[in-house]
């Protein structure tokens, strides 16, 4: 069994309004707080990389599960936006924390990668291969983001934070459930070309740059009816593998590109009420792997949920995957 | 506490894309020549795309082949993994890729992004989910475009010489008879020497994190660096620290063993640590010759080719151990 022995989360210092983007990206007024839904995100300073803000997450966690970082046998990071292209930010994270040497897993399933590698530490732990586990997850988008008004469209839903979850080994079981998806139908819908290794004879040339073909492409018009069937029925499945009902969950974690549509996913899709839904992007925004983690550290911290409260987490992103969780902490 | 239920590769395959690039061909690129390359790495000859073609692509007739020999279809797969460090595109992960050229959704597909050790790491999280119940059919490729990445001039030459393309697949489900299978895996990391070997570009704590001035060659930072000397000496190290570990966690020695494949880094390496081990040559597994450094698809392409050889048979006790950027290092003991 292996439960949430601690969670924690940062977010960079500098704010970055709705406004102040809307003038890089040639949009006026309230123009990009409607399109995305978002006042503000945080903007990690140049030379910080995920694995810095991951740092962060992981000590405030490691804290409150009264840990140390040479009490983690294997960290597990999952991220969209690597600190280099390689290595993994996994292995800067196990030198920032002074790690003993132990596995540095990186893993990429882009917005619901948090969820991915949350049901891998727990396979870990369960099949005894690790004790406690440090999974983060950590996202740098405002450096790969179009700040000119060819970014208009996806530039306004990202920001930058990092969220970490301490996962232990334990008699009573924490997570009761995961469950992950994917289907790569439509994954050009919201992706990212360039570098591409399959681009010969080399990965990237001017020309990409030049067309912007680094940048993420999101058609999220084309996206949301997509994400918001799929996180009802993945918060459904997976409280249907733990055996839970969903009048038991304390909180419901909707984690997806745009907050009105993971909210109305869980409120009108499984019929949670108002008060019991976090939608992760509503605060400072989109931060794909680390969204959950953040908003699982908010919610304890704010007293929202404490031990013994159930959380069912649902998430919905690129490529496409999407996952669900139930914990009770 | 375990609950478990050990894993087992039910089948093997690779592929390489048909091209085959000698030494007497980089010489034609580079200046530098076949002594050079073979006394230092051993290669001898590599394979590189011919035209558009991602580790996705490359992973399609390896899975295919892993597939078949497993007996398994694609459709009944629980989870897809690939492991590269020269994915399609920048995301989503190469793994989802591979997924539409298999034909199948509603499983998950997700990239390990471990470099040279990513075969192993991979293995390990494949593992931990089919012995816990977790999934029952896991697809596990290690796959890499190299050649669209490495500076081929002579300034690129230390590095490029080294890598080649290619793909290896398994496919792993549950072992009922607990003496069989994967019985252990190690997974090791020094982020300390994270520079020593790396691509630096996207470059996430810089904005914007790729610019012209990034791109523009000689001395592009989309190609790699490397400082081969401390690669070197952590590698005689580590493999063995982790073949040993691997053993001991079984209650086995180095005299158990029937067959130890090194990932695919160097040929001076492999024999370094074979001849520290004192294993006899017949007990370690060797293609960089023919395919390079294949990083993430070298384990899984040197024991395909080491299966059909016969040099791995039911009962056999195998050992793979890897070693590379970041520093990573992992092994796997396996009781075929």
């Amino acid at each position: 069994m292996s439960a949430v022995l601690g969670c924690g989360r940062y977010l960079p210092p500098r704010v970055v309004t709705s406004e102040e983007l809307g003038s890089e990206l040639g949009l006026g007024g309230t123009a990009v707080a409607e399109r995305s839904g978002v006042m503000r995100r945080h903007y990690a300073e140049p030379g910080i990389g995920p694995s810095d803000l991951g740092r962060e997450a992981a000590l405030a966690a490691l804290g409150a599960a009264r840990l140390g970082p040479g009490d983690v046998d294997l960290i597990i990071f999952a991220t969209m936006t690597p600190d280099i292209a390689f290595p993994g930010s996994a292995c800067f994270l196990q030198d920032k924390l002074g790690c003993d040497t132990v596995g540095a897993l990186d893993l990429r399933a882009q917005c619901a990668g948090f969820l991915f590698a949350l049901a891998a530490a727990d396979r870990f732990v369960r099949a005894d291969r690790a004790g406690r586990v440090l999974v983060v997850g950590a996202e740098i988008h405002s450096t790969a983001l179009d700040h000119s008004p060819r970014g208009a469209a996806a530039t306004p839903y990202f920001g930058d934070g990092a969220g970490a979850v301490v996962l232990g080994a334990t008699t009573e079981p924490g997570v009761l459930a995961t469950v992950l998806h994917g289907d790569p139908a439509g994954a050009e819908r919201f992706w990212c070309e360039f570098p591409a290794s399959r681009h010969y004879p080399t990965r990237m040339e001017l020309e990409h740059l030049e067309a912007g073909g680094h940048f993420y492409v999101v058609d999220a018009e084309a996206v949301h009816p997509q994400a918001e069937r799929a996180l009802a029925e993945v918060a459904r499945e997976a409280l249907d593998r733990a055996g839970v009902a969903p009048g038991a969950v304390a909180l419901f974690l909707a984690h997806y590109l745009d907050h009105r549509v993971a909210r109305r996913a869980l409120e009108s899709g499984l019929g949670v009420g108002r008060d019991r839904v976090v939608a992760t992007a509503e605060g400072a925004g989109h931060i794909a792997a680390a969204g959950i983690p953040i908003a699982l550290a908010d919610a304890v911290a704010a007293g929202r949920v404490g031990r013994g409260d159930l959380v069912c987490c649902a998430a919905f992103g690129a490529g496409m995957s999407w996952a669900g969780a139930v914990i009770r902490l | 506490m375990s609950e478990a239920i050990n894993s087992r590769i039910l089948g093997l395959g690779h592929f390489v894309p048909e091209r085959v690039v000698t030494n007497a061909d980089m010489t034609r690129l580079m200046d530098t020549s076949d002594e050079w390359i073979r006394q230092r790495t051993g290669i001898e000859e590599r394979h590189f795309i011919t035209q558009d073609g991602g580790p996705s692509d490359l992973a399609l007739p390896a899975a295919e082949e892993a597939l078949r020999a497993a007996g398994i279809k694609a459709s009944q797969l629980d989870l897809i993994l690939l492991a590269t460090l020269s994915p399609d595109v920048d995301f989503p992960a190469s793994a989802a890729f591979l997924q539409r050229r298999l034909g199948v959704s509603g499983m998950p597909a997700m990239d390990v992004r471990n470099q040279c050790s990513g075969f192993l790491y991979m293995l390990a999280t494949a593992d931990a989910f089919i012995r816990t119940g977790g999934a029952r059919y896991v697809l596990a490729v290690g796959a890499e475009v190299h050649s669209t990445g490495i500076d081929l001039s002579t300034l690129g030459r230390e590095v490029a010489v080294i890598f080649g393309d290619g793909a290896g697949a398994a496919v792993l489900g549950p072992e009922p008879d607990p003496r069989r299978g994967i019985l252990s895996t190690h997974l090791h990391s020094e982020g300390k020497y994270a520079e020593k070997l790396m691509v630096e570009v996207p470059n996430s704590r810089s904005r914007p994190r790729v610019t012209a001035d990034m791109l523009s060659g000689p001395g592009s930072r989309l190609w790699p660096r490397m400082e081969g000397r401390y690669v070197f000496k952590h590698a005689v190290t580590r493999f063995p620290e982790v073949i040993h570990e691997a053993l001991a966690a079984n209650g086995y020695t180095v005299s158990d063993l029937d067959l130890l494949i090194p990932h695919q880094a160097n040929l001076r390496i492999s024999q370094l640590v074979a001849m520290g081990l004192e294993l006899p040559e017949e007990k370690v597994f060797n293609n960089i010759q023919r395919y390079g450094n294949t990083t993430a698809a070298s384990i899984p392409i040197a024991l395909h080719e080491a299966q059909l050889a016969g040099r791995v048979k039911p009962g056999s006790l195998v050992c793979l151990a890897a070693f590379g950027a970041g520093f990573t290092w992992a092994s796997a003991l396996i009781r075929w």
